[in-house]
């Protein structure tokens, strides 16, 4: 899966973001939700199947985004 | 870098250089090569030439050589150091400002082998309460009390690190967030990194209040059983806003310790690509750094385990491996030292991908400590060192909120006033040099008598 952004009135829901980019929920991880990113901008990002994200709109929303393993760094090996 | 510059000065210059009898220094050599800070405690040396038999090529050293130290055929080595971030500018110009410069050419520090994963701790952890004057924090009232300390992480087990501490700690299970799929109660994961990341955060800070935000114990699809996904940092930066944004704006103080980072760009989309994380400063979790650290949140990077001498085998990017937010303008990226102030052999060098200047400072680890891994296991990697010095700002920050010193404001007084290990400031392996919480402590009692 990808991130992907979108810009939504404040105190959006998954709902509207998913409308807004046209997805379903099997598009969708709802579990993961609508996070936001940065308030000031209004911008939101959820995640969502590669294939859902080659199918947004670039008007509605940024992205794909990588979403990359993270590891601890230690102990050193 | 440290640099032997050749030169060939006048030939009576050479021929003080090459005499025993004589005492030709430095200054007497070259003075005033601009950008090299010289080595006037190195006596020049002279060098010298390689003359081949007649008819031979002049270029070659393949062949029977004799070697000239005559005045007019020999050169002269001097020693002195170029920053980093300046050097094939300073390369390049060298010889063209100066007519004297013959060459100039790496002067590799040659030390026995660096501490490196495997080998057994270098001092305890009572021994980084005394680097890290906590005695000396603790008497201007900087204990951490009352500052929130989110570690994003394996989550916590306050049993364990309140037996390795032999006190007790403060967790807010409130304010502390899990990633959905993960089950289990702030404070009571398995013994892990997390664990360890918690006990080192609580040297310099004893009395800050724990957030545990277990995000490399995602089951999301694409994770495996000790990492995560990047998603799930960028929804707990979020979560940490609502903390931050709780708080009243005269008194913010939340201090957030990262002690994992992205190994492989397997995981990442190319270099260039407009999705991709490493290098990509409008990337979502980049941005979302930004917006947090504006809002007054001071953000702390381990720097890495991917350094020249003894990289984790993990460690995948083949150059530069200090990427994405580990590398971020708006946060502290964190190298390692060990106890006895040598640079450990596996933490990452610069330059940052998203900035250059990386590492910004180094702080101590591989040291006995939280025993998470086992008793006789240091606590290491540069994972040990963020939280170390992520103790070291909350600390601070119990006096000095965000709104008497923004967090920008803070890592450069943090960089000013760390113990350079070269002799021109910053450099890549170091960065600007060693936390040195008693240059804090005097900085910001002259900030407290300017601003009263």
């Amino acid at each position: 899966m990808v991130l992907v952004t979108v810009r939504l009135a404040p105190r959006a829901t998954l709902e509207q973001a998913m409308r807004r980019l046209k997805l379903s929920e099997k598009d969708v991880d709802t579990g993961y939700g609508l996070v936001l990113i940065d308030p000031g901008e209004d911008l939101y990002g959820l995640r969502v199947s590669e294939a859902a994200a080659r199918r947004i709109d670039p008007s509605a929303g940024g992205g794909p985004y990588a979403d990359p393993r993270i590891e601890p760094y230690g102990p050193p090996d | 870098m440290r640099v032997l510059i050749q030169l060939r000065p006048s030939p009576d210059v050479v021929a003080a250089v090459a005499d025993p009898g004589a005492t030709a220094t430095t200054a007497d050599v070259a003075d005033g090569l601009p950008g090299v800070a010289l080595d006037h405690s190195f006596t020049p040396v002279a060098v010298p030439r390689p003359v081949p038999a007649t008819g031979g090529d002049p270029l070659s050293l393949n062949q029977a050589l004799t070697f000239s130290l005559a005045a007019e055929d020999a050169t002269v080595m001097v020693r002195g150091e170029i920053s980093d971030d300046e050097l094939s500018t300073r390369l390049t110009l060298l010889p063209a400002l100066h007519r004297d410069v013959v060459g100039v050419f790496a002067d590799p520090v040659i030390e026995p082998n660096p501490t490196c994963g495997g080998d057994g701790p270098v001092g305890d952890w009572h021994d980084v309460e005394r680097l890290l004057d906590v005695a000396g924090l603790g008497a201007e009232g900087m204990d951490g009390s009352g500052v929130a300390l989110a570690v994003l992480d394996t989550g916590i087990n306050t049993a364990h690190v309140t037996g390795r501490l032999g006190r007790d700690l403060t967790l807010d299970a409130t304010r502390s967030w899990n990633p959905d799929g993960v089950h289990g109660t702030p404070g009571g994961f398995p013994v892990d990194h997390g664990s360890m990341c918690a006990f080192d955060a609580l040297i310099a800070a004893p009395r800050a209040t724990l957030l545990d935000l277990p995000v490399l114990l995602s089951r999301r699809p694409g994770g495996s059983a000790l990492d995560g996904m990047l998603s799930d940092a960028v929804a707990a930066f979020a979560h940490l806003r609502t903390v931050l944004e709780a708080q009243p704006a005269g008194s913010r103080a939340l201090v957030i310790t990262n002690s994992w980072g992205s190994f492989s760009p397997r995981w990442d989309f190319p270099v260039g690509h407009p999705g991709n994380y490493s290098d990509n400063p409008a990337h979502p979790f980049n941005l979302i750094v930004s917006s947090l650290e504006q809002a007054g949140a001071d953000v702390l990077f381990a720097a890495g385990n991917c350094g020249r001498e003894c990289r984790d085998s993990r460690c995948a990017y083949p150059d530069r491996p200090i990427t994405g937010a580990n590398s971020h303008p708006g946060v502290l990226s964190i190298g390692g030292v060990d106890t006895a102030g040598e640079r450990v052999g596996y933490s990452s060098q610069g330059p940052g991908r998203l900035t250059s200047r990386k590492p910004d400072i180094c702080s101590y680890t591989h040291f006995s400590g939280s025993g998470a891994f086992g008793d006789r296991e240091p606590d290491s990697g540069t994972s040990a060192a963020c939280p170390v010095a992520a103790g070291v700002v909350a600390a601070v920050r119990t006096v000095w909120p965000a709104s008497r010193l923004a967090p920008a404001q803070l890592r450069t007084l943090l960089r000013r006033t760390a113990d350079d290990r070269s002799d021109v400031g910053f450099d890549f392996d170091y960065g600007y040099g060693v936390i040195d919480a008693s240059g804090v402590i005097s900085s910001l009692r002259r900030r407290a008598a300017r601003v009263a």
